[in-house]
């Protein structure tokens, strides 16, 4: 019989986080990307530079920006308006859903606005970022919230809304009164499948959507991708898109590992 | 029986023995009518039973024909259209910790580990933290759990979950241990333990039940009467006392007089 008692933390979620628990798996994700690394470079020696650069030349400007320091400034920089835009974008998101799932009356009331709102790509909302924050980290993070908010809200929803009506009834029968112990100790943990899914989803949009973020000159990566770009500087476009997934990939495998543990109950 | 030593080291003795934590149940008069697309349903009409304190009685029927209703009135979780439920005397007018719920497909909360579960309704009360644990320790005792205290659910049986779920509803010490097909969802020979065990908690905890099921052996094998309902609409055709002497016997000729006569009154035939 498994007893799962959650004991210290040993790294073995991370580990699995990064798939180095399965050595065939790692093995073939390796080739995979040596295979794609061996395809680009073949093709590129077909191209010109302006159209498709080599790895080596990308991964040479790579090393050139991050020995200059403008590498190593321009993700801080973005740094600074993902953190609080993330943060912002995924607590107002969970809680929306939570509240609006749990209550019809806040429900009924929202429901139009909610599909009149939601349609609306963060991108389009610049003018609003610039003209409530300015062309600061501030403008930046409300484009990175809003993009993150919407899949909280409806993860968490949809998770809220899945919770058995029977679990509620045990509770009631327990001595849980009122919304918010109700909240707490049932409604929250019980979705917490659905909404860490959400969060996890989140992450990632909100690191595409530094780019969005920062279209209106805003320092960071996604500043150094449409500058590099316009210059026609693909291979410098590409080094700094590498930061993204990078950034992703770190991000990713970090909350894949504290999901693990949150979730240790499940199957 | 019910012992009336409470204090620490009476370790044996299951929280809530003693006859405070007891309580006879008056079901008066109950209708419930829902709406089906705009036409009227008379899911039952007009039940009247009695359990007195420490009694075990079972409802059994065919299905539909209203007795899980019946048990969701009772347990405060769905109004009644007409009559009341009293438990001591007092109308049952939403859930309470008074009455401890049982339901058939255990509904643990699978995010807590087994002692966790146990001690979820105790966190709601004023009582202290170490009495808590000792109460938790008791109950995992009473259900033969201690050593699977720190198992999230998941990893547990059906029956292991279905005592999980028993201690749960006595660890708040309620009067009266209502249960709707608690063994429904486990196997013939899992389910005869679970009966066993459950008259042996029933003895030392000389708590009320009131057990719903549409096994009439199981009925016969457990109650000290049996309300015997009839459907269309749901109501209490007959209340059939058992004088058969625990343990009961399958094989024994008073058992089987039982069941022949419970079946008769639900009309499944012998």
């Amino acid at each position: 019989m498994a007893t799962d008692t959650g004991g210290e933390f040993d790294g073995s979620e991370l580990r699995a986080g990064l798939g180095l628990d399965d050595p065939r798996r790692l093995l073939r994700g390796a080739a995979g990307l040596a295979g794609f690394v061996a395809l680009w470079h073949l093709v590129s020696l077909t191209q010109p530079p302006l159209v498709l650069p080599s790895p080596v030349a990308v991964a040479a400007e790579f090393r050139g920006q991050l020995a200059s320091g403008a590498m190593p400034e321009a993700l801080a920089s973005s740094i600074r308006h993902w953190v609080p835009g993330t943060i912002a974008g995924t607590g107002l998101g969970v809680a929306a859903g939570v509240a609006f799932a749990w209550s019809g009356l806040l429900d009924d009331v929202s429901a139009p606005l909610v599909r009149l709102l939601r349609p609306v790509p963060p991108l389009a909302l610049i003018g609003f970022a610039i003209a409530w924050f300015g062309l600061n980290h501030a403008g930046a993070a409300f484009i990175i919230a809003v993009g993150g908010f919407w899949i909280n809200f409806y993860a968490t929803y949809g998770a809220v809304e899945g919770v058995s009506d029977d679990l509620l009834d045990v509770g009631r029968t327990l001595g849980v009164r009122g919304d918010l112990d109700m909240i707490r100790s049932i409604v929250v943990p019980a979705s917490l499948p659905g909404i860490t899914t959400g969060i996890r989803t989140g992450l990632g949009r909100c690191w595409m959507l530094v780019i969005a973020a920062e279209i209106f000159s805003v320092p960071g990566v996604g500043r150094e991708i449409l500058r590099a770009s316009n210059n026609l500087r693909v291979d410098r476009a590409i080094a700094y898109i590498f930061v993204l997934s990078l950034m992703y990939l770190v991000v990713d495998v970090a909350f894949r590992a504290v999901q693990r543990r949150v979730l240790a109950w499940q199957a | 029986m019910a012992g009336v030593n409470r204090g620490p080291g009476a370790g044996e003795e299951p929280a809530g023995s003693g006859a405070a934590g007891v309580a006879d149940v008056a079901v008066d008069g109950i209708g419930k009518t829902y709406d089906d697309a705009g036409t009227p349903v008379q899911a039952l009409d007009d039940v009247s039973f009695g359990v007195d304190e420490g009694e075990f009685v079972c409802l059994v029927g065919p299905s539909g024909c209203g007795k899980t209703t019946l048990f969701r009135i009772i347990a405060g979780l769905t109004e009644a259209t007409d009559g009341e439920v009293r438990v001591a005397g007092a109308p049952v007018t939403g859930p309470t910790t008074d009455m401890g719920v049982v339901f058939q497909e255990y509904h643990l909360f699978p995010w807590l580990t087994v002692e966790e579960n146990v001690g979820f309704g105790l966190e709601r009360t004023d009582v202290s933290a170490a009495e808590r644990e000792r109460r938790v320790d008791e109950m995992l005792d009473l259900v033969g759990l201690a050593e699977f205290r720190d198992s999230y659910p998941k990893s547990l049986s059906g029956g292991m979950k279905q005592r999980v779920a028993i201690a749960r509803s006595l660890a708040v010490d309620p009067e009266l241990l209502l249960m709707d097909e608690p063994f429904g969802a486990v196997d013939a020979q899992t389910r005869e333990m679970l009966q066993r065990e459950l008259l042996d908690v029933w003895a030392s905890t000389g708590k009320t039940v009131l057990f719903v099921t549409h096994d009439v052996a199981e009925a016969v094998t457990l109650a000290d009467r049996i309300a015997v309902m009839a459907a269309e609409p749901g109501r209490v055709a007959e209340i059939v006392d058992v004088d058969v002497a625990r343990p009961r016997e399958r094989g024994d000729p008073a058992f089987g007089e039982h069941v022949a006569r419970v079946r008769e009154l639900i009309g499944a035939g012998p």
